[in-house]
């Protein structure tokens, strides 16, 4: 088990195209850490350069202290899970997992124990003999696991491996994968786009957006204290409500285009013009109290049984607007609700550069 | 289909009973023609049924030879159109995949001046710089060799697109694991691309074999040494044997064995064969 | 076009394209470019020497009566091939993908000709229509039509056309039949809602998807009867009677190898050349068009 440090890691494509830009990131032994972000947000060359499928152009990367710029895949100690298993397929469920090891120079007692051994932990005992076209998704991915477990990396990467899986195996593949790191403590750095996953598997998560890294930390700190705009719009679904304007008189309310949008209990204390105020659509309370309101035109409301989104504009203008309430509540069919956000779940963002305003 | 017509059933049934006949008679002909004496091939009309004489042909043919077409044993030239089919069949099928490896699998310089160094060669068929080749043969001592009668036949552009081909459709990823897997390019030669491309390679040995087997032109020019015959080419010089009228019957018998082993080879890998003509050429 | 992850190794590629490469600069750089420049040589007899004449063998080539008639032999040959084979072809393959249990029966005994050599098929048929005893050359007698190649020109050119045709059928017919059954059956489906006809389905919704087959089979055709068929000629009628059947690389043969005119044999050879370029540059234009489809 080992750590992993990457230093201003930036990769230029040819024709300067700028996939990952000095990217900083430490990952320690054992954590689970998840890079998220939008597709060609550089996320997955950022791994492939870790696996070294990718050149580094600069910065270092190093695997316990070591660097490893240059050193070959097959010699960083590392293992990989790719999103379409990426087994070979005219071998044996045994021999895919033996490959890398007998690779090595491993003598035969050892690979058939270690084999034995990832095979039990992820249930393919019985398959080990079967070539991958006779094993249905979940056990494919499941086998290219187990590949990467034999190795007994200092690192295990994957590549959206829970991409190719419908809905409801997924959400078992991830249970099983969050168990798999608990009990192996190994260090994981795991690329997916979806939040949800990362949300639920990472200790860490590392936000990226345009090759750059926006925000590193646990689920709980992204989604409570989004440091910019595009992680608060990123992190929770649905996602994040914006409101933008300009504070009008007293500092109390917040005005769009000559017309008040929101409205606080006190002056929120801040200089400057304009805002960007974000609202989460689960915090957003259909009820005359609470310390930022704002009155809200419905359009149409889902159904999705332990919960409800209501669907609508802002009374004001046509930003629109989402609301999430429990799906027994039972609202007033009005077109115009009037809705309450408490102070601690309010965010603030400069309009400009995105970034966190702490009030 | 869409519609259910009795007559357009029977009209095409009538369609391929036709063609079939029009395929098939030729070489019924040339059967029936292989089982007589030849005192059955002096006058019209020939028989349309087998004789007595099939045995005495084929053996006379297999062990001795037409006498005036040098004499040379047609399973001798049977043989050396087996070496010369497989010499060519295995040489291609070597020299494609390298060349098909190496093209898809590694950045280097001049890679694309090698790639459109073997295009071009699909453009010119050998026939139609026939004597300058000769010329390069005989400067190079080749005339009459074994390595002159395959080697020259060995680069293939056609064998190398379709490994190429078939190579850009293998996932990337495969090659990523393996190197993970700590697989250098000669291993993952070995244990992933061979054995993935094994219908591949079993599909264009049918096509290359029928290729190889086939020749005629070049042997003809670059062999006047009997131990070289091949069996093709040797009936030509059966049938074209001078002042003496060919003996049908005879040459007969050995266009039969010389269609053989082809004919075989696709009728009993028919699955095979179609694929790999249908999916190289398109 | 290539992988994106590739190997690093400096040399070892070199090695792998090494064999193809050397034997493609040894037996066919080397010989085309030979072939460049003695089209602008004369040679004498004995090879000895040479003198440069610059293009004066193509002059003398577009001079010579027998040269441009190989021209038109050539290409009434290689029509007739290509039309023969593609129309009887296409009608087996129709019929054939209308039949649906038989099929593959119907598939096997149509497809062997394939693996026949070129030089087989044209000793067969040579030895079919041969005039004094052929059971073909026979029957036409009795139907009053007297066959004789070994004199007729047109006989004989006849002979080489239906035997090259024989041969190419097989491969005419796999594609064709390739072609039709990837052709949905759910348009044929709505044709006939639409009230189309058989016949009128054909022509208007199967032949015009067709398009991307019949025309790479017509090029293939033009090259095979161009080029490969010189062995059948060979074997047969050796480009006779009085050159009724001697293609441009029959004549190629005949002037380098039996005629040994080593410069003017070169000078037909680099005609060849431009002509399959011509070929393959049409065919290229052809397949960006298909990518486009």
């Amino acid at each position: 088990m080992a750590h992993l440090s990457l230093k201003s890691l930036t990769k230029v494509y040819p024709g300067n195209v700028t996939a990952v830009e000095a990217a900083d990131l430490d990952v320690a032994d054992g954590e689970f850490v998840v890079l998220v972000g939008p597709s060609g947000c550089g996320k997955s060359t950022m791994l492939r350069m870790i696996a070294g499928l990718e050149r580094i152009t600069s910065g270092t990367l190093k695997i316990d202290d070591k660097v490893v710029n240059d050193v070959e895949p097959g010699h960083r100690n590392i293992a990989m899970v790719f999103q379409n298993y990426a087994l070979y397929p005219h071998m044996s469920v045994r021999r895919n997992m033996a490959y890398g090891l007998k690779n090595e120079g491993k003598p035969k007692a050892e690979i058939e124990a270690r084999i034995n051994e990832a095979a039990q932990m992820l249930r393919l005992t019985e398959y080990l003999d079967r070539k991958p076209r006779q094993l249905s998704g979940g056990q494919r991915q499941r086998v290219a696991m187990g590949r990467a477990i034999v190795r007994q990396p200092a690192v295990f990467l994957f590549d959206e491996p829970l991409s190719n899986l419908d809905a409801k195996l997924r959400t078992e593949l991830r249970a099983e994968l969050k168990a798999l790191h608990d009990r192996l403590r190994g260090t994981f750095v795991y690329v997916t786009h979806d939040q949800v996953e990362a949300m639920s598997l990472a200790d860490r998560i590392v936000v990226m957006n345009a090759g750059r890294i926006e925000q590193i930390g646990a689920p709980i700190a992204l989604y409570s204290r989004p440091e910019t705009r595009f992680v608060a719009e990123f992190i929770g679904s649905p996602a994040m409500n914006f409101v933008e304007g300009v504070l009008g008189e007293g500092g109390a309310v917040l005005v769009s285009e000559g017309r008040e949008v929101l409205q606080f209990d006190r002056p929120i204390g801040l200089a400057g013009s304009g805002f960007v105020v974000g609202l989460r659509p689960e915090h957003m309370k259909p009820s005359k109290g609470g310390f930022a309101r704002l009155r809200f035109r419905r359009v149409f409301d889902e159904q999705l049984g332990a919960d409800t989104l209501i669907h609508g504009t802002l009374d004001s203008g046509p930003t629109r607007v989402i609301l999430r309430v429990d799906g027994a509540l039972h609202l007033p069919d009005a077109e115009r609700l009037e809705v309450g956000v408490a102070r601690e779940h309010l965010h603030l963002f400069d309009p400009k550069t995105g970034l966190r305003i702490d009030t | 289909m869409v519609e259910n017509r009795p007559l357009a059933n029977i009209l095409t049934h009538a369609v391929l009973i036709l063609g079939v006949f029009f395929l098939c008679f030729p070489v019924w002909m040339a059967l029936v023609a292989s089982t007589h004496g030849p005192e059955a091939m002096a006058r019209a009309p020939i028989p349309l049924w087998f004789g007595d004489q099939g045995l005495a042909n084929y053996r006379e043919i297999l062990s001795g030879g037409v006498a005036h077409a040098g004499g040379v044993p047609v399973g001798k030239m049977m043989l050396n159109s087996l070496l010369m089919a497989l010499g060519i069949t295995f040489g291609k099928i070597a020299v494609s995949l390298l060349a098909a490896f190496a093209i898809v699998y590694f950045r280097f310089p001049f890679r694309m001046g090698f790639f459109w160094m073997i295009f071009v060669t699909l453009m010119l068929p050998v026939e139609v710089r026939i004597l300058p080749t000769y010329d390069v043969m005989v400067k190079l001592g080749m005339l009459n060799t074994w390595s002159g009668l395959i080697v020259p036949l060995i680069a293939s552009a056609t064998a190398t697109f379709l490994f190429r081909q078939f190579f850009l459709t293998i996932p990337d990823e495969l090659v990523e694991a393996a190197r993970i897997d700590r697989a250098g390019p000669m291993r993952f030669f070995w244990d992933i691309l061979l054995p993935l491309s094994r219908t591949n390679i079993a599909a264009i040995f049918i096509i290359l074999f029928i290729y190889g087997w086939n020749q005629y032109l070049w042997p003809l020019i670059i062999t006047n040494d009997e131990d070289l015959y091949t069996v093709v080419m040797g009936i030509s010089r059966m049938v074209n044997a001078g002042e003496s009228r060919p003996v049908w019957h005879l040459i007969m018998a050995t266009s039969v064995l010389a269609m053989l082993p082809p004919v075989l080879v696709v009728l009993a890998m028919q699955r095979l064969f179609v694929k790999g003509l249908v999916e190289t050429e398109k | 076009m290539q992988k994106r992850v590739t190997f690093n190794t400096k040399t070892l590629p070199y090695l792998l394209v090494g064999p193809q490469i050397a034997v493609t600069l040894v037996f066919f750089f080397w010989p085309s470019w030979q072939a460049l420049e003695s089209a602008l040589y004369i040679e004498d007899a004995f090879g000895l020497s040479r003198d440069f004449v610059g293009l004066r063998n193509f002059r003398d080539l577009l001079n010579d009566d027998v040269y441009l008639a190989s021209f038109g032999v050539s290409f009434f040959f290689g029509i007739a091939v290509t039309f023969l084979t593609m129309a009887l072809a296409l009608a087996l393959a129709s019929a054939a993908n209308r039949v649906l249990r038989a099929a593959t029966a119907y598939r096997t005994m149509l497809i062997w000709p394939y693996a026949v050599a070129p030089a087989l098929a044209g000793v067969i048929w040579y030895f079919l229509m041969n005039p004094s005893l052929g059971i073909a050359s026979y029957w036409l007698d009795a139907v009053g039509v007297d066959w004789n190649h070994y004199v007729n020109g047109d006989q004989a050119l006849l002979l080489v056309i239906i035997a090259a045709s024989w041969k190419q059928i097989s491969y005419n017919f796999l594609f064709f039949l390739a072609g039709l059954q990837s052709i949905p059956q759910s348009l044929i489906e709505a044709a006939a809602i639409d009230r189309a006809g058989p016949m009128r389905r054909f022509w208007t919704i199967i032949f015009p998807l067709l398009t991307p087959t019949t025309f790479f089979l017509l090029v293939v055709n033009l090259v095979y009867a161009f080029f490969d068929t010189f062995s059948l000629i060979h074997a047969t009628t050796q480009g006779g009677p009085a050159n009724a059947t001697s293609t441009l690389v029959v004549k190629v043969y005949q002037t380098g190898f039996v005629g040994q005119d080593y410069g003017s044999s070169a000078a037909q050879s680099v005609i060849l050349m431009a002509i399959v370029i011509a070929m393959t540059f049409v065919q290229f234009r052809y397949i960006d068009r298909r990518v486009n489809y």
